[in-house]
Parts: structure tokens; C-alpha cells; sequence
């Protein structure tokens, strides 16, 4: 069976947030939540880099492994999913999380948060496939169609990357080839042409500014 | 030449093709160029580094902050990767559960262990006739008070969690989600009247709690516990003290914590929470094991313990042998009282302006 | 099943025993009427009756020192009861859906639990202290046993609900709601609405002597 992964591609993302609106509008996601974020590093500083964030659908995912009872699941294509009618909106798979995809659509004291809303990568819930139930909760299930999810879908550099784990890696190591070969015309590496300029640690900000 | 749209490289005057030559010449240069150049000499071309590497090295090991912007509003969202989630993840699984599991259940067969072995401490000189009073109408009010909150939130509090290793398999995940939510709901609002319960015992019962004289050598005597020596103590006993400062210290702990985990509205991040979250298990667990043994003594370790807290009056040789400093000192002020005169308060035969009431009430 | 039952007829049930017999208890004790007074009046009865309704709200001296943790208690109580009964979203919604078909202007959702809160430990401190205090351990009946079990069900049950997530809790609120719908008109919970006449009883009589009381 396929192993469903994202990969976004900092050298290509512009920041451009379609994926987050994608998901947002094709997920009739609701208010306060965004299942999908858009991180930029360095901001507005040379070396900026930027990366499309939503739910990695770790292969040993930290939330199921805390949650007080037990709603996580992970399907046949290692999406890893959540059951609305079990979920008791504690939170702790927000505090487990390395990259903060439970999302919760209240903000109440006494930990009033609702319940735990996340990407799910296009493929709906434990409800039956593509019913209104399902979409009502989940938003829409893409997977059953045979789709791959609107974010990666509408990702207007295909920076990110959403399917099965060994054909993103392979197109992603073509890219990789390619950038080099694409830049052997000009007489320098890819990492002085890149239109980004890199990132020098020891100086803590980018060569190019010196 | 020809002026023409044939474009072939064959069928073209020789003129062309050198020229066509010459370009295709001048093209290979510099691919010539860059197969020399130092990134590349001796390197295979998938092995060019990305311009970002040295960036992503050091996210990756945490050597620069792995938190930037993002369009996304939200106290936590331009984080990249919360780290700490792990470390509170393993914390939980791999060592509150475990451990706070096995050392409550220790407590609890220890406490079996030591009744079968040492059995009820009884009062060694046998009831005597007459009672001390011992904690006024208020003071009984707020430690059932107390008593009664904390243990609705301690069982709320197990069953958050323990409840999936240990419910879930007895219940199944439809109905335990029930009682979990319910559990969830009934300690986040029961919790601020803990709070309020401390505050009102820690006031009542703070001057009584204060050392003494004595208390040092009644817990290096271990209180007498072993064995049937009489080890002389004030109204509360070292033992008693220290669970008081235990209370209203680790208390204190879990109500703090337990306010900031109540009110994520304050824009605390995942890191206080996280923090919150350990310091409130920890010193829940330590309090559940302390009142465990407080439980124990009252209710069936020692006899005549329970009644001060029942009726307000304790017996007197009960109070001889284990609270001797007080005990004394109230004989002395003529403050013991006939076990008939103590019934008599309440007794609608005996005391007569009750008995009128009763009966005016119609009852 | 017993879903439909709670949901459907024992909820028409128990509110119509509510409502026949709250009015059926006012009734006979208006009925009852009270003897002719046939002396001049100094003042005005129905003044002196709305006065009293209202000032005996306001508690007796000596309760501020005496009695000062019960009367604050009560107040908390019965404050935070009527706010949480009247003015909390979900009961809103509730009684607009079922009862009225119109609802009104709900508390902010932290006042809801904060009178939440502040009628359960006036509730606990009051029960605890019927069940400890010696005079009141003897005086108390079946009559107000039952009623402080069942007030504390309805709230406890509805703290437990809070998350308005699941159907089992919710039933399980209304059912004991019903319940002691039920048990309300046959019981001392009946002061809620005597209260009134008792009140404005005693501020009758006084008044037409010319006396506040």
C-alpha cells in the first residue's frame, strides 16, 4: 500500500499561503481553525525560507500515542485520522505535536476548545466515504476519489509535494539533479544562483549582505 | 542563402554547418568551465549542497530558533517544530503513567499490608467516659468540604489519566468518551473550588500547624506507630503538619497550574502548558498518595480518630495518648466533657429548648 | 429508546406535573384565604406587601456575624442557581425550543461558568453543613434530603455535560431535571414561588397596622 507523506520544497516556496486557502475552502474548515499554516524563517532578511506546515502524518504519530482516549488511527495509507464522536477536546495532542496541526475551534476558559480539528489529508473520517456526515465534519475526502489533496494540488510553484512516499522523494530527487544541471550554463553552483540568497550560520544572517 | 524555411542541418551549404558547428562549439565551453569549477570537482552533480542547508542543520538540531512568522494568527503558529512536545510526551507515557501508576497502587497494598500486620491502633487505656471537645461546627464544615471536592477531582483526574490503559479495555472507546468528558468537564470546573477549600483550611487551621516544641522528637519516634510507647504530641501531631504543609504547599502547586491549563486564553504558549501539565500530575499524585494514608488512619487504622471530625468531640484517653500536650492542657481547664452531657446537645429528651424546636417544626 | 422516553413523553410528563401542580399548590393556599381584619387601617396593605417581598431579600443583622458562612453561602446559591437556570445559553435554547419559542439575551459563556461555580459551593457548604451541624441533622426530613439530592443530581449532571458533546450526558441531565420537576410541587422546594405569599403576607398585615416590616 502507498505511505501518504507532504514534502515542501523551501527553495521553491514563495510564501504565497494558496495552500492554506485551498484547504481551508475545500474543507469548509471552521472559524479560527487553519488546519494548514505557512512558516517563513528569517523574514524579510536575506537566507528567508519558507515552509507550508500542516499535519506530517507521522508514522508513530506523538498525538495518538498521548491522547486520553484513544481517537486516533492511522489507514492503510498511513493517513493518520481522528474520530470527532471520541475526541473529549483536552488538547494534549496540540501540546505532543512537534508541528501543531491539532487545531481547536474554541477558545474558552476552563479549556472549552471544542473538539480537535486537523489535516487529514484530504481523506475524510471514520464516516462513511464522501457522505455528508463526513464532510460536515472532516471536510472533503479526496483520497476516495483517487485525488490527492487541494493543497499540494494548488501549490502555485509545486513547492509542496502530497502522495505516496517513494514517488514524492523520486521527484524531488530529480529536482535536485536538475537544479544543478540547470545552472552548470552560468559557471556556478546552484548555491550561488539561486535567486535566494543562502544562509551563513556562523554569521548568523546571510554571506550575500556582506 | 536559400532565404528558404528548410532548417535541416543536412541539405545546407557547407557555410551553415560551420557556422551551426562554431555555435554548438561555443555552447560546450562552458560546460567544460563548470565541470571544473570547485563545487563540483571530484563531486557527482546530485551532490551540489543546497543553498539552505546550513539553515535546515541547524533547525534541525536546534541550534537557532526553530520558530519564525507566519500569516496564521495564533499564540504558537510561526513555530516550526515545538520540540518540548516530546519530551512532555515521553514524560507522560513513558514515566507519570508508569510510575504514578505503581507507586498509588504501592501506597494502597502497603497500607493493606500494614493493617493486616500492625491492625487498628486501638486506644490502650480502652474508652473512657468522658470527651474533649475537639473541632467546632465550621471546622467540620470546611474539611468535608475539602474532603469531598478533592476527592471528586482526584477520581476525575485518574480516570483522565489512567482511563485508557486501563478503562477503555473494560468499556470500549464509545462509552469511555463519555466518562471521559464528563471527567474532563466536572475537574475543570470543580477545580477553582479547590482552591477556595484551601484558602479556607489553610486560614482555619494555619496557627494550629505552626512547630513546636516536641514535634522533632515525635517524628524521629516515628509517632509511636511500631510498637505501643507513648509519644507525646500538641492538638496536631508532626505527623499531622506535615501533611497540612504538604497540603497547602503542593497545593498550591496544583492550583496554579491548574489555573493556567484551565485558562488557555491568556496567550501562554505550548511550553507553559506542557510545564503546567507535569508540575499539576506530580503533585497530584504525590497529594493522592499522602491523603491515601490521611484516609487510612481515619477511617479504619485508628480508632477514636474519625470521631472529632464526625461529632466534633474525641474521646479523652484517645486524645491522652495521642495528643498528650493538648489533652492535659484541656483537663486542666475543666474542658472534658461526660459522654451523656456530649449526647445530651443533641438529644431531644434531655435538652429541652431542642426538643421544643423539634416539636413546634412538627417533627 | 429510553432516549425518545426521556426526550419525549417523560418530558411532557413531568413538565405538565410541574406546571398543574405548582398552580394547584398557589391556588388552595389563595383559597384559604386569611381572616377579615376588622380594625381601621393605618397604612396601605398592598405597599406594605410589595415592600416586604422585597426587603426581607436583604438579610437580618445578626446573620452578618452569626450565622455568616451559611448566609453567604445561601446567597451564592441561590444567585448563582437562578442565574445559571435563566441565563445560560444552553438552557435558553432549551426552554425557547420546548417551552416559550422565543428566547432571550444569554450570559457571556465565563459567567455561565462562574455562576456555575459559585452556586455549587454554595450548594455544597449548605448540604454539608445540614448533614453536620447537629440541630440541623435533626431537623432535617426525607423531604429535604430528597430536595438536596436532587438539586445537586440536576447540577452535577449538567457540570458533567458541559462539553454539550455528547448525548448520553445530556439525557442523563434532563432526566434528573425531570425528576425533579416532579418531586416539586409535593415538596418544600415550593418556596421558590410561596416565598411571594409568605412574604408578601406578613408585609400585608404589617402594613395595614402602618408598621415596615
Amino acid at each position: 500500500m502507498a505511505r501518504m507523506k507532504f514534502y515542501c520544497d523551501p527553495e521553491r516556496c514563495i510564501e504565497c499561503n494558496a495552500c492554506v486557502t485551498a484547504c481551508k475552502n475545500e474543507n469548509e474548515v471552521p472559524w479560527g481553525v487553519n488546519r494548514r499554516r505557512v512558516v517563513t524563517i528569517n523574514d524579510g532578511d536575506e537566507g528567508e525560507r519558507s515552509l507550508s506546515v500542516a499535519c506530517m502524518h507521522c508514522s508513530d504519530a506523538p498525538c495518538a500515542t498521548v491522547c486520553p482516549v484513544d481517537c486516533f488511527y492511522t489507514t492503510q495509507d498511513g493517513v493518520v485520522l481522528h474520530d470527532k464522536d471520541i475526541c473529549i477536546g483536552c488538547g494534549y495532542c496540540f501540546y505532543a505535536c512537534p508541528f501543531g496541526a491539532p487545531q481547536f475551534p474554541e477558545d474558552g476558559a476552563f479549556a472549552t476548545r471544542g473538539k480537535m480539528d486537523k489535516c487529514t489529508f484530504c481523506a475524510g473520517g471514520p464516516e462513511a466515504d464522501n457522505s455528508s456526515a463526513e464532510h460536515r465534519k472532516y471536510g472533503s475526502n479526496r483520497l476516495a476519489e483517487g485525488k490527492l489533496p487541494l493543497c499540494a494540488e494548488m501549490c502555485s510553484t509545486k513547492a509542496l509535494l502530497a502522495g505516496d512516499a517513494d514517488t514524492i522523494s523520486e521527484i524531488y530527487r530529480k529536482r535536485i539533479i536538475n537544479r544543478s544541471a540547470s545552472v552548470m550554463a552560468r559557471g556556478v553552483s546552484y548555491r550561488d544562483a539561486s535567486f535566494r540568497a543562502p544562509y551563513n550560520s556562523a554569521a548568523g544572517k546571510s554571506s550575500a549582505k556582506e | 542563402m536559400n532565404g528558404g524555411s528548410n532548417h535541416s542541418l543536412v541539405g545546407h551549404g557547407v557555410k551553415t554547418t560551420v557556422i551551426r558547428l562554431l555555435l554548438l562549439w561555443l555552447f560546450a565551453l562552458p560546460l567544460e568551465t563548470v565541470a571544473d569549477t570547485k563545487e563540483s570537482r571530484g563531486l557527482p552533480s546530485t551532490m551540489v549542497l543546497n543553498p539552505a542547508a546550513e539553515l535546515w542543520r541547524d533547525v534541525r538540531q536546534r541550534d537557532m530558533p526553530t520558530s519564525g512568522t507566519s500569516q496564521v494568527r495564533g499564540v504558537d503558529s510561526g513555530v516550526l517544530i515545538n520540540a518540548n512536545g516530546d519530551k512532555w510526551r515521553k514524560f507522560r507515557m513513558q514515566q507519570l503513567i508508569p510510575i504514578g501508576g505503581y507507586l498509588l497502587l504501592g501506597i494502597i497494598v502497603g497500607l493493606t499490608l500494614f493493617y493486616l500486620v500492625r491492625g487498628k491502633v486501638k486506644i490502650v487505656a480502652g474508652a473512657s467516659d468522658r470527651k474533649l471537645p475537639r473541632y467546632t461546627s465550621y471546622e467540620r464544615l470546611i474539611h468535608w468540604f475539602m474532603a469531598s471536592i478533592f476527592l471528586f477531582l482526584a477520581i476525575t483526574g485518574l480516570i483522565i489519566l489512567f482511563g485508557r490503559p486501563l478503562l477503555i479495555p473494560i468499556f470500549g472507546k464509545e462509552i469511555f468518551s463519555v466518562i471521559a468528558s464528563a471527567s474532563k468537564e466536572g475537574h475543570n470546573l470543580m477545580g477553582p473550588l479547590f482552591m477556595v477549600a484551601l484558602i479556607l483550611v489553610f486560614v482555619k487551621f494555619v496557627r494550629r500547624n505552626i512547630y513546636q516544641k516536641g514535634d522533632m522528637s515525635w517524628l524521629l519516634r516515628g509517632g509511636g506507630i511500631i510498637g505501643k510507647k507513648h509519644v507525646p504530641s500538641n492538638f496536631f501531631n508532626m505527623g499531622e503538619k506535615s501533611m497540612f504543609w504538604m497540603l497547602v504547599l503542593v497545593g498550591s502547586v496544583i492550583v496554579v497550574s491548574g489555573l493556567v491549563l484551565i485558562f488557555p486564553v491568556f496567550g501562554q504558549s505550548r511550553e507553559w502548558m506542557e510545564l503546567a501539565h507535569v508540575g499539576h500530575a506530580i503533585g497530584a499524585i504525590l497529594m493522592i498518595g499522602v491523603i491515601l494514608g490521611h484516609i487510612y488512619i481515619g477511617s479504619v487504622g485508628m480508632e477514636g480518630a474519625i470521631d472529632g471530625m464526625k461529632n466534633g468531640y474525641c474521646d479523652l484517653n484517645w486524645a491522652k495518648e495521642h495528643h498528650d500536650l493538648w489533652a492535659t492542657q484541656m483537663e486542666k481547664r475543666g474542658e472534658a466533657i461526660a459522654n451523656e452531657d456530649v449526647n445530651r446537645f443533641s438529644d431531644p429528651d434531655t435538652n429541652e429548648s431542642l426538643g421544643r424546636e423539634l416539636r413546634e417544626a412538627g417533627k | 429508546m429510553i432516549a425518545q422516553f426521556i426526550d419525549g413523553p417523560l418530558w411532557t410528563f413531568s413538565l405538565s406535573v410541574f406546571l398543574i401542580g405548582v398552580i394547584w399548590r398557589i391556588v388552595t393556599i389563595l383559597m384559604a384565604g386569611n381572616r377579615k381584619d376588622l380594625a381601621t387601617p393605618r397604612g396601605s396593605a398592598s405597599a406594605g406587601a410589595v415592600r416586604t417581598v422585597f426587603s426581607r431579600s436583604i438579610y437580618e443583622r445578626s446573620a452578618a456575624t452569626r450565622g455568616r458562612l451559611l448566609l453567604i453561602a445561601g446567597y451564592l446559591f441561590h444567585i448563582g442557581l437562578f442565574a445559571l437556570l435563566f441565563f445560560a445559553q444552553p438552557h435558553i435554547d432549551f426552554i425557547a425550543e420546548r417551552i416559550t419559542g422565543l428566547g432571550w439575551t444569554a450570559m457571556p459563556h465565563w459567567a455561565f461558568i462562574l455562576s456555575a461555580e459559585l452556586a455549587f459551593l454554595g450548594l455544597l457548604l449548605l448540604w454539608i453543613h445540614r448533614l453536620l451541624s447537629p440541630v440541623t441533622r435533626l431537623l432535617s426530613d426525607l423531604d429535604d434530603h430528597l430536595g438536596s439530592i436532587l438539586v445537586f443530581l440536576v447540577m452535577l449532571t449538567g457540570c458533567l455535560a458541559l462539553a454539550q458533546s455528547f448525548e448520553s450526558l445530556r439525557l442523563i441531565h434532563l432526566l434528573s431535571a425531570e425528576l425533579l420537576l416532579i418531586y416539586f410541587p409535593f415538596s418544600k422546594l415550593m418556596h421558590t414561588f410561596t416565598f411571594i405569599l409568605s412574604r408578601g403576607y406578613t408585609g400585608a398585615t404589617m402594613g395595614r397596622k402602618g408598621v415596615n416590616a
